[in-house]
């Protein structure tokens, strides 16, 4: 009997998509199917969980002079 | 999942931080001062003598103590009877409600706005009156941010010190800044310009007739100075003056009088090019008419003599008794120290700016120190000579490398008509002196701070150099010297008046700020868009290229070290393609262009696939001249590469578009110093020429990072960057590089079997002395990386003991190169001597 897993399709960028493997290589339980360059099929209930890694991961190369200001005060 | 919409590129001007003002400046009275500035060890005691106490700000509240006592926050100086209301405290706490500075009725037509807490000031740039007030602003407060309609100042205890050494006075910049303001001044600023104002620049040192003056417009200072006692000592008896009651001399003040900066037009007509004096004299214009008529000896001094030997206590008393001396060295009355017949050719014109900043050093027909901030291109060369040309005194140049050196030399003889022989240069291969009594010198920094053993021949010019008295030291590019350098400099040559020139007073170290002790205050401060739009610098279109990492790429990027990292982003095939697209689409439209890459393994794997011509650090300086000269002339070489040496020193007008592909990591310095390149393009003033400028960067990597900390600065001068994501056609580019996966895969394990040296910068500061770098040669790719660099200094050759003793018949080569040799140009005298004898012949 076939088994069916409820899946979200995700489409990013090439390094996004990157990126979401490498979050699923430590735990193996977020990507069902790598697709293609630019899609991927991941286990609907870790969607929030994804979106969290990522804007944690991608807010290390943002640079924010408001950030630093704060920094500098609060020192 | 699109992760990353529009770039925020214009920071808004709601900091939060106050804490951060009044640090800077609410220290303590009681302080120790040699407890102050720990980071501050690089200088001398002497220099904490001259470094100004800090001063307090009395706020009417303490802060933390309304914390403690009172249920309500309430803004530091808001009067008692304000209220806050219901939103108050989405204001930092109440801190930063202001509402009980009530706007003027009429403050549509007033311009700016202070912040009480912070001394922040906004300036609506686009009010009439705007343009008066940014040259008041600029005067007394730090140009923070530059854009094309609000600006952004700041009131610094720094600010107003350079403001008091300039000749304004306390009440006229509170006056001033009523005037201009929407809401009445704070008592907190104006507390703060009183406490930063009062005690500074009201005396000052004066040399003239070669006798030292005590000198200031108010009487009871030195009365009181007088009554010091150690002060009282030193004075001595002037015979020949008439002498007050009092004990003073007193005469008029200085004026600017018959004194003309060369080259501007207007020697002393109507127009006097002081615009600061103009917004006096509209602003605070009654008031001047009231005290003209009781007022007659406000402009006169009063003065002491002392002796020369006393100099030194003098200003060290004055420290210490919380008068610091401001230092003037009147320059026309100064005979012991000869003239030197030097004078701007009547073809050469200053500009106005150039014109605005020098009438700030000579304010008063005497010679202020202090430093001149202009953007790369924009002439600050013309102003050193000017401003020597004024000075007419012997005059030391310091610059930051020999062609530096070079260029200052020539730029002398060509704007004006000091005699070539009367200009020496003091570097590591040329250490001839002038024979006259007065002369110019043009070095380097290192030269002259050099503490190692010297040569013979060094040693007798740095004789030379200290034994002397200088008229005037030009120090160039002074953001980059280090402070310990500097101060050794300063200390060792003995110059009546400084004057310090750059285009980017910003360090990563914050080291900006000693400045103002070793040389002084800023005197002015261009602001970049206004020149641009009058084409005396370039248009430029800034942008940044997104380059999204390939797959692969990322793959790798995600799973290396840091440093490999920076090799895979410099890397990307696709940052690649776009630099190959941006040339191929500059050269069609007749662009001439330089690629800047401070990685040499990128530069030169760039370069050589795309074909290019490229210099780095141990480029030969003769292949290096010949690769600049056909970029000049040459219609078949329209793009070089150059690594960080092109930063500073290369001069090439005939650039028109930059493209960059790495970067000194967040350096907002070395982004301004490269957009410098083409500012001065030659083609700026065509019409509807532009520019370009563009910084290509991989997407979602640690370079997004630095791309956006580097842009900063040119950002606050009002350069704004666009950010492209996409290079329309780029797909379509015949020969495209990497467009297959095959091509991308070996570039990837190329890039990957790379040491991790590769990934790092091109030893050595870009200020080096970029003749002198032959030694850091760099590891060629391909090979293991310790093999095949460094030619060794010693080689093994087999022989057998009678050659090597001379037996056989052989002659000895010596192999190390003649310095001689790599002299481009011969001594002028030489060279005078030698076409004398070829015209005989």
């Amino acid at each position: 009997m076939p088994r069916a897993i409820k899946g979200v399709l995700v489409e990013c960028d090439a390094s996004i998509r990157a990126l979401i493997v490498r979050i699923d290589s430590e735990r193996h339980d977020v990507v069902i199917q790598e697709l293609d360059e630019t899609h991927l099929l991941i286990d609907s209930t870790k969607v929030e969980f994804v979106k969290n890694e990522l804007n944690r991961l991608l807010a290390k190369n943002t640079y924010n002079p408001l950030e630093e200001e704060e920094l500098a005060a609060a020192n | 999942m699109s992760l990353r919409t529009g770039a925020q590129k214009n920071y808004t001007a709601e900091y939060d931080n106050e804490d951060d003002f009044s640090d800077s400046t609410n220290t303590s009275v009681s302080e120790n001062p040699t407890e102050e500035e720990d980071e501050d060890q690089l200088l001398d005691e002497d220099f904490n003598a001259q470094r100004p106490k800090k001063i307090t700000i009395k706020k009417p509240k303490v802060k933390s103590g309304t914390n403690n006592s009172q249920s309500t926050n309430v803004s530091v100086d808001a009067p008692p009877e304000f209220v806050p209301d219901v939103v108050s405290k989405m204001f930092n706490n109440n801190r930063h409600d202001f509402t009980y500075l009530k706007l003027k009725p009429d403050h549509a037509s007033r311009p700016l706005w202070i912040s009480p807490s912070d001394g922040r000031i906004i300036l609506e740039s686009f009010s009439p009156l705007a343009e008066q007030a940014q040259d008041f602003l600029v005067t007394i407060a730090e140009p923070i941010s530059r854009p094309s309609h609000i600006h952004e100042y700041r009131i610094t205890a720094y600010s107003l010190y350079a403001a008091v050494s300039v000749g304004l006075e306390t009440d006229d910049i509170i006056a001033v800044l009523n005037r201009l303001s929407k809401v009445p001044v704070a008592p907190s600023i104006i507390e703060f310009i009183k406490g930063a104002t009062v005690s500074y620049g009201k005396v000052k040192l004066v040399l003239k007739h070669n006798r030292y003056f005590v000198e200031s417009t108010q009487a009871d200072i030195l009365q009181m100075l007088l009554k010091d006692e150690v002060l009282g000592k030193l004075r001595i008896d002037s015979t020949d003056q008439i002498t007050s009651s009092s004990g003073l001399a007193t005469e008029k003040a200085p004026e600017k009088g018959d004194l003309v900066i060369p080259g501007t037009k207007k020697p002393n007509g109507e127009e006097v090019n002081d615009d600061v004096a103009d917004i006096y004299a509209s602003v605070v214009g009654e008031r001047a008419e009231e005290e003209d008529d009781d007022d007659d000896d406000l402009d006169a001094v009063h003065s002491f003599e002392i002796s020369h030997e006393s100099v030194e206590i003098v200003k060290k008393r004055c420290q210490e008794i919380d008068y610091p001396v401001l230092e003037e060295y009147d320059f026309r009355n100064d005979s012991r120290n000869p003239d030197l017949d030097i004078d701007l050719k009547p073809s050469t014109q200053i500009r106005p700016y150039q014109e605005k900043s020098l009438s700030k050093m000579f304010g008063n027909g005497r010679a202020r120190s202090g430093i001149i901030v202009l953007p790369c291109g924009a002439g600050k060369t013309l102003v050193g000579i000017t401003a020597a040309c004024t000075i007419r005194k012997s005059v030391i140049v310091l610059c930051t490398s020999s062609v530096s050196v070079m260029q200052w030399r020539q730029q002398f003889l060509q704007w004006c008509t000091i005699q070539p022989e009367n200009v020496a240069v003091f570097t590591s291969d040329n250490k001839e002196m002038f024979q006259s009594e007065a002369g110019l010198v043009v070095s380097t920094y290192s030269m002259v701070a050099n503490t190692r053993n010297r040569s013979h021949d060094s040693q007798k010019v740095m004789d030379f150099l200290t034994s002397r008295e200088w008229g005037f030291i030009i120090l160039d590019e002074v953001h980059v010297v280090p402070a310990a350098m500097f101060r050794r400099v300063v200390t060792t040559i003995a110059a009546h008046a400084k004057l310090g020139l750059t285009a980017t007073l910003v360090r990563e170290d914050d080291k900006i700020s000693d400045l103002n002790f070793l040389i002084g205050p800023k005197l002015y401060e261009a602001n970049w868009m206004d020149l641009a739009q009058k084409g005396h610098i370039a248009n430029v279109q800034c942008a940044e290229v997104w380059c999204p990492m390939t797959s692969e790429f990322y793959q790798e990027y995600l799973r290396e070290s840091a440093r490999k990292r920076m090799l895979l982003y410099i890397m990307n095939p696709t940052k690649f393609q776009a630099c190959q697209f941006l040339i191929h689409y500059h050269e069609q439209r007749g662009d001439k262009i330089i690629v800047f890459a401070d990685n040499v393994y990128a530069l030169q794997e760039y370069a050589l696939k795309l074909g290019k011509p490229f210099i780095y650090g141990s480029t030969p300086q003769q292949e290096r001249m010949n690769i600049l000269q056909n970029f000049q002339y040459n219609d078949q070489v329209n793009t070089i590469f150059l690594s960080k040496v092109g930063d500073t020193s290369i001069d090439l007008p005939e650039a028109t578009c930059l493209i960059q592909i790495s970067s000194h990591y967040g350096s907002r310095r070395q982004e301004a110093q490269r957009l410098g390149r083409i500012l001065r393009a030659k083609r700026r003033n065509d019409e509807g020429f532009n520019a370009f400028f563009y910084s290509l960067v991989s997407k979602d990597t640690q370079e997004m990072y630095y791309s956006t900390k580097r842009q900063a600065f040119l950002v606050d001068q009002g350069y704004a960057f666009k950010v492209i994501t996409h290079l329309h056609g780029m797909e379509n580019l015949p020969n495209l590089a990497y467009s297959s996966v095959r091509e991308r895969r070996e570039l990837l394990q190329e890039v990957l079997l790379k040491n991790e040296d590769a990934a790092g910068l091109e030893i050595g500061d870009d200020a080096d002395n970029s003749v002198g770098r032959g030694s850091n040669v760099i590891k060629r790719s391909g090979s293991n990386s310790n093999n095949n660099n460094n030619r060794s200094k010693a080689q093994r050759t087999a022989g057998s003991l009678a050659s090597l003793a001379g037996g056989e018949d052989m002659a000895y080569v010596e192999y190390s190169s003649n310095k001689n040799k790599e002299l481009k140009e011969h001594h002028p005298l030489i060279q005078k001597m030698y076409y004398k004898n070829m015209k005989k012949k």
